[in-house]
């Protein structure tokens, strides 16, 4: 249908709509006439990538000068995939419907192990062996050697794509990781690196959210992008702790050895060079004397020796001359390295700022500021003047001199901790140095400053407001939207008590309760009884669930279960797990019925969907805080308390139930889909929690279904699953939560979206 | 002696059965006891009808062997050889043991057989409760005819269809103390078939050892004994047959792993696209490598989870066979032809790899795209915001177009046909309305007549039906079996027009005057007595 928002023709490529979607287009709509940022919490299941790219689309067409590009980040290779098979949808239904051929190029980006069509490189099973062995053909400095020497192993479709690949620009159309790849292996390009060129002309880019937020990896790949783009953050609730790894180092005992291996391999080579080559070192020092580093410096195949820090933040100086030449670089990495592990023989914790390591680093072995700040720069240049061709290799040094410029650079936001034993483990000495970033927003800074527009939006955001304080902008719009449903299909419900009036909860103090455990068990067990098809349990933790699995076997719970249906768990392994999840989906699918039990934070609650059958309960047992103990978030609390003013309580709270949240919501994936969502803790029944369950939840937990004994809860959920199994046609949400074009445009219909939206 | 002809599995003398010796015989089919010095016997039971037999307990002097029929009765047979009288029995409870249970089977099956039948049949049932249950017929000669055809079919479909495995197989040994130290587990056949199936390695174990090495009760009693029952325990001995048994476990699991997962959506190790090299992030939690400093309990309690998603892996495998995983794709709907011929391709994928052009050496990049496509369609889809256009049809998808309609093709049909305007003449006179079918009167019979009669009416042709098949069955009437059926089956008749025709029809004149339901029914009947007349006088005259 075409719709008219507010003046812009959009075209949605279904005959009806969801009135959230419509309300949601408005939104987006204003935010992006106002070229501010936003916050959008909206359910999943409703819609949202489409809405999203449907208006985006239609106001790229309206306004070609004002919004020149789509950047949409997702987090998984799945999801992306996703997005683009839903972009592709809306292209052939704007191609049926205006007649023309849209001339718009949309593609994903994606990892050279995604992209690779290199019969042997390709073949490798990790990300990072595929990297470095592309890399190990594609160097620029390789590549140089093989006009020498034509023997040397190279990559022809790299070769093919570097002689004519730049000539012509990638054909417009919408291309997904396997389009690519049969395009590449059809010209013979490559087509990783036929994506990274071609971003930089495409309307619409998809790709996760390392490339925005990684300094590492953005500073490579979307340096040139332009800044008239919308940039979308989608299922971005997490989006502060991918902002504060990608800037986070640990260095451990192992990682200093490789170091030292590392330092004594470089000094090798540089002797070695010294007596054929001598020429090739004094080159690097002329350059660096005259602060050419940049000049060469985009060799796009270049990609592992990028720097950590912000773009704004990188010195545009020369080199200082005390780490110009390549033997004192080497006597200062060594002498950086002899401090690090002095600073690791400890037998206390330590806590530090990084001024203070800066201090204390100038006092014990006289290393500067300055030349700490060049060390990524420097090392990158040494390695491609020394012509390494296996930089994996050099993964260690390579963290150390980029801990060394970030620790140089920021003054603020950052903390050093140097524990010496695991806390679990006390008797085992097994040093770390967290470097850890505790303020999110430098991270996403560049990224707010930089476009004009920058969505965020997930199905749990709530509360709305926490994000613009941690991640530090200042939105123009932020909404939270309900799903209009035309049967209650979700049904949440909080357990408190077992039959024998126990509490339940998962409360560090009584978590080891025999009689928690066994009412847990109860729980699990009655459940499994009468629902149909998949259950899926979340855990606090996996020592948790290792722990309760264990008393649970003990109490033969689970020979019980397992007489109503098959269960599966999550482990640490993840190809383990992989394997439980697609049985667990098999025995769902030939009725079977099964009962995953996963992990809170896990992999499972992050990037898997159980849609339908796959998950017609979500059982949360306990609220699933992070572990409190830890230094780092310690810390990290601090920070916040004192910077934003949010109270460590609020922080935990909104953290454990941003994640409670997202477990449950895994069973519910739109409106045909029905599920139960059992939170199993009477903690949840506290104000404070339940206010921050996203507002799509919240209003169907009345205070009918708080502290609910097991029996109850039973029997509620008997009666909502029956209600449920009843047929549920396209007639029953016509004109409720389903909108023909008619429906939509009529007054009072007008009015009652205008509701959905609800402003924080 | 009739018994002569049979096969005596056992005899055994002096026996006595109310306060009379005589000799006690166990045949193939039944058992039966005789009077000392009389050629016949007094008591005979088929296998078939005893329910259970009991036996005197150990200490008691007179030892004693009752057998509970069925029907409730027993009957008490006293061994009173002295010197023998314990062995003498125990020979032959252990023989009956054996006997029983084949027979024991073969009844209820024929209960259940017919009981099923009833139920999935509401027809049928009504026709037993009208002529049965009315005793209008008797219920063997109901079943006479019915349940050897269905037991053809049945027993047909029965090995098509395997049973499945309860996940909770092994909860059901439930082990009980016995009171003095020990424990015992109760073992059956289907527990046995379902540890085999579910643990082919333990099936392994017990063709290699049993009965060359030990005898069975000996190797279950090993296995119950085994780490490897006891999942929670990790440090297998040397010594335990089963250690290799658990290895061969994890070696299954750990290439089960290593082949990965089908479905992309699932597979957690491609999730991320771009994992955070080694050292960066701020995981406070990172996993220990080393094993050393972890305790044993952590250990044990990973194993109990390695366990239970092997065993569930297995169960599922047991109960679905091999073709559940190729199954999975045909759930996708939207693409079901895409689907299709990516099933058709699987097997001969070799033709497919060598038709590439780029020797991609990652065999599964060909199969992933379409399975990957369909599953990502299937997620995007909102099948509610489309509007409803009938069920989706798969496109008939021809190969080569022309051959079927390039060629001109007219169909011949000799001369002997008729114009089509006269064809559609016949059919229009022959519809409802139609010049030929104005003579007919019922055409309101369903108006006319409320539901509750139609439905009486119906069950009385039924039943009516059946009887007369019954009948007309017995022609040609050519053995005395047939002809005392055949009489009776007149007088059945009868009786059924006497005791369900007939107030029927006067049911029917006092509500309604003119329309007579029943008039085809009494056709019917009359035509089956004059079939019987005709078949008595001739049999007469044939007599005289």
């Amino acid at each position: 249908m075409k719709l008219n928002i507010e003046g812009l023709l959009v075209y949605f490529p279904y005959d009806y709509i969801y009135p959230e979607q419509y309300s949601y287009m408005l939104e987006l709509k204003r935010t992006l006439d106002a070229k501010g940022h936003g916050v959008l919490e909206m359910p999943s299941g409703t819609g949202k990538t489409i809405s999203l790219l449907s208006l985006i689309v239609a106001y790229q067409r309206e306004y070609p000068l004002e919004v020149t590009k789509l950047i949409y980040c997702s987090r998984t290779v799945p999801e992306i995939e996703k997005v683009v098979e839903e972009l592709r949808k809306l292209m052939e239904f704007y191609s049926k419907e205006t007649g023309e051929k849209n001339n718009i190029l949309a593609l994903a980006l994606s990892s050279r192990k995604n992209l690779c069509v290199h019969p042997e490189v390709s073949s490798l099973r990790f990300g990072k062996e595929v990297d470095g062995k592309c890399h190990s053909l594609t160097a620029s400095y390789i590549r140089a050697q093989r006009h020498s020497n034509p023997s040397l192993p190279s990559c022809r479709f790299y070769e093919e794509f570097d002689a004519m690949g730049k000539q012509v620009p990638l054909p417009a159309g919408v291309y997904n990781l396997d389009d690519l790849k049969e395009f590449g292996r059809r010209k013979g390009w490559c087509p990783y690196y036929l994506a990274r060129y071609s971003i930089l002309h495409a309307n619409i880019i998809v790709y996760s959210y390392h490339y925005l937020l990684d300094p590492k990896i953005a500073d490579l790949v979307s340096k040139e992008l332009s800044k008239k783009s919308v940039v979308v953050f989608d299922e971005a609730h997490n989006i502060d702790n991918v902002c504060i790894d990608s800037m986070s180092v640990n260095i451990t005992r192992r990682t200093l050895d490789r170091s030292q291996a590392n330092v004594e391999t470089l000094q090798n080579t540089i002797l070695k060079i010294k007596e054929t080559d001598a020429a090739k070192l004094k080159e690097e020092y002329r350059r660096l004397v005259e602060g050419l580093k940049e000049a060469n410096v985009a060799r796009e195949t270049d990609i592992y020796m990028s720097n950590p820090v912000l773009p704004d933040e990188i010195l545009q100086e020369a080199v200082p001359g005390s780490i110009r030449t390549a033997e004192h670089f080497v006597g200062f990495m060594k002498r950086f390295l002899e401090y690090l592990k002095a600073r690791l023989r400890i037998h206390h914790v330590v806590q530090e700022s990084a001024p203070q390591f800066l201090k204390d680093i100038f006092e014990k072995v006289c290393i500067d500021r300055k030349p700490l700040r060049f060390c990524a720069e420097r090392l990158r240049s040494l390695l491609r003047t020394l012509e390494i061709a296996d930089i994996a290799d050099f993964s260690a040094i390579t963290l150390i001199s980029n801990f060394a410029t970030l620790v140089s650079t920021y003054s603020k936001g950052f903390t050093i901790i140097i524990e010496p034993f695991e806390d679990r483990t006390p008797t085992i000495a097994n040093p770390v140095l967290h470097f850890s970033c505790m303020d999110p927003s430098i991270a996403i800074k560049p990224v707010f400053e930089r476009f004009q527009s920058v969505i965020i939006t997930s199905g749990t955001l709530s509360p709305l407001d926490i994000y613009p304080r941690i991640l530090d902008f200042r939105p123009v719009t932020v909404a939270s939207f309900t799903m209009t449903l035309a049967r209650t299909c979700l049904c949440p419900l909080v357990v408190g008590r077992g039959n024998d009036q126990v509490a339940m909860t998962s409360k560090f103090e009584t978590r080891e309760d025999f009689a928690v455990i066994r009412n847990y068990g109860n729980l699990l067990l009655e459940m499994s009884a009468i629902v149909p098809d998949g259950i899926v349990a979340f855990f606090t933790s996996y020592t948790y669930m290792e722990n309760i699995v264990a008393s649970w076997y003990e109490q033969g719970i689970l020979e019980n279960v397992q007489r109503n249906k098959l269960i599966f768990i999550e482990t640490p392994d993840a190809a383990e797990t992989s394997m439980a999840l697609e049985k667990y989906q098999e025995a769902c699918e030939n009725g079977r019925g099964a009962i995953l039990l996963s992990v809170a934070r896990g992999k499972v609650s992050e990037g898997i969907d159980f849609v339908h059958h796959f998950g017609r309960a979500v059982i949360m047992f306990g609220v699933p805080y992070v572990y409190t103990q830890s230094r780092i978030l310690k810390a990290r609390l601090e920070y916040l308390r004192d910077q934003f003013q949010i109270r460590e309580n609020d922080f935990l709270t909104f953290d454990a139930m941003r994640h409670a949240a997202q477990c449950v919501g895994r069973a519910i994936r739109g409106k045909t889909d029905y599920g139960l969502m059992i939170f199993a803790d009477k903690r949840y029944a506290r104000a404070d929690k339940r206010g921050k369950l996203p507002r799509w939840i919240q209003e169907h937990l009345t205070d009918g279904s708080l502290n609910l004994t097991i029996d109850e809860t039973v029997q509620l959920s008997k009666h909502f699953l029956r209600q449920m199994a009843q047929p549920f046609r396209q007639e029953d949400q016509l004109g409720l939560s389903l909108l023909t074009l008619e429906q939509l445009q009529s007054e009072d219909m007008l009015q009652k979206i205008a509701q959905i939206a609800h402003q924080a | 002696m009739a018994a002569l002809s049979e096969e005596v599995l056992l005899v055994v003398k002096r026996v006595r059965q109310r306060k009379q010796d005589g000799t006690l015989y166990l045949m193939a089919e039944r058992i039966a006891w005789g009077p000392e010095g009389k050629d016949r016997f007094t008591v005979s039971h088929l296998y078939a009808d005893i329910r259970c037999q009991k036996i005197s307990p150990d200490g008691k002097a007179k030892i004693q062997l009752q057998l509970v029929l069925h029907t409730g009765e027993s009957t008490n047979l006293h061994f009173s050889n002295e010197s023998t009288a314990l062995k003498d029995r125990d020979a032959a409870k252990d023989l009956l043991q054996q006997l029983l249970p084949k027979f024991k089977k073969r009844a209820n099956k024929e209960l259940e057989e017919k009981n099923r039948m009833l139920q999935e049949d509401p027809v049928l049932f009504q026709l037993y409760k009208d002529l049965v249950v009315c005793q209008v017929i008797s219920a063997e000669e109901f079943w006479a005819n019915r349940l050897s055809i269905n037991n053809v079919d049945h027993s047909l479909s029965n090995n098509k269809q395997e049973v499945g495995i309860s996940a909770a197989f092994l909860a059901d040994i439930r082990p009980q103390t016995d009171g003095c130290n020990g424990l015992r587990y109760n073992l059956t056949s289907d527990i046995i078939e379902s540890i085999f199936r579910t643990y082919p390695a333990v099936k392994q174990k017990y063709g290699e050892n049993v009965p060359h090495n030990m005898t069975e009760k000996e190797f279950w009693t090993r296995f119950f004994q085994s780490h490897y029952f006891h999942r929670d325990r990790i440090n297998t001995g040397l010594q335990d047959i089963f250690s290799e048994c658990a290895k061969q476990d994890e070696k299954g699991l750990k290439s089960m792993v290593f082949q990965g997962v089908k479905n992309p959506m699932v597979d957690l190790l491609s999730l991320e696209d771009k994992s955070l090299d080694e050292g960066y992030g701020s995981n406070s939690t990172a996993p220990s490598t080393s094993n050393t400093n972890k305790t044993v309990k952590e250990n044990s309690n990973s194993a109990i989870i390695k366990r239970f998603n092997h065993h569930s892996t297995m169960v599922l495998a047991a109960g679905s066979g091999k073709k559940a995983s190729s199954l999975v794709v045909f759930t996708a709907e939207p693409c079901a032809n895409l689907a299709v011929c990516l099933h058709r391709d699987a097997p001969n994928g070799q033709a497919c790899e060598t038709s590439s052009t780029d020797g991609n050496s990652r065999d599964s990049d060909f199969f992933q795209p379409p399975i990957k496509k369909v599953k990502i369609q299937d997620v995007i889809e909102y099948e509610d915001l489309h509007r409803e256009n009938g069920k989706k049809t798969v496109a008939l998808n021809l190969k080569k177009s022309d051959r079927w309609c390039g060629c001109s093709w007219t169909p011949y049909f000799g001369t002997s046909v008729m114009s089509s305007s006269t064809a559609s003449c016949a059919i229009a006179a022959l519809s409802p309305g139609g010049v030929l079918m104005q003579a007919l009167a019922q055409q309101a019979i369903n108006q006319m007549v409320p539901n509750d009669v139609q439905g009486e009416l119906k069950h009385l042709y039924t039943a009516a039906g059946e009887l007369l098949r019954h009948f007309w069955s017995c022609f040609p009437v050519n053995t005395l079996f047939l002809e005392e059926k055949v009489v009776k089956m007149r007088s059945n008749l009868e009786r059924f027009q006497m005791t369900k025709l007939r107030p029927f029809q006067e049911k029917v004149q006092r509500q309604y005057l003119s329309t007579n339901l029943t008039g085809h029914l009494e056709d019917m009947f009359q035509m089956a007595y004059n079939k019987f007349h005709a078949w008595q006088t001739r049999r007469m005259m044939r007599k005289t």
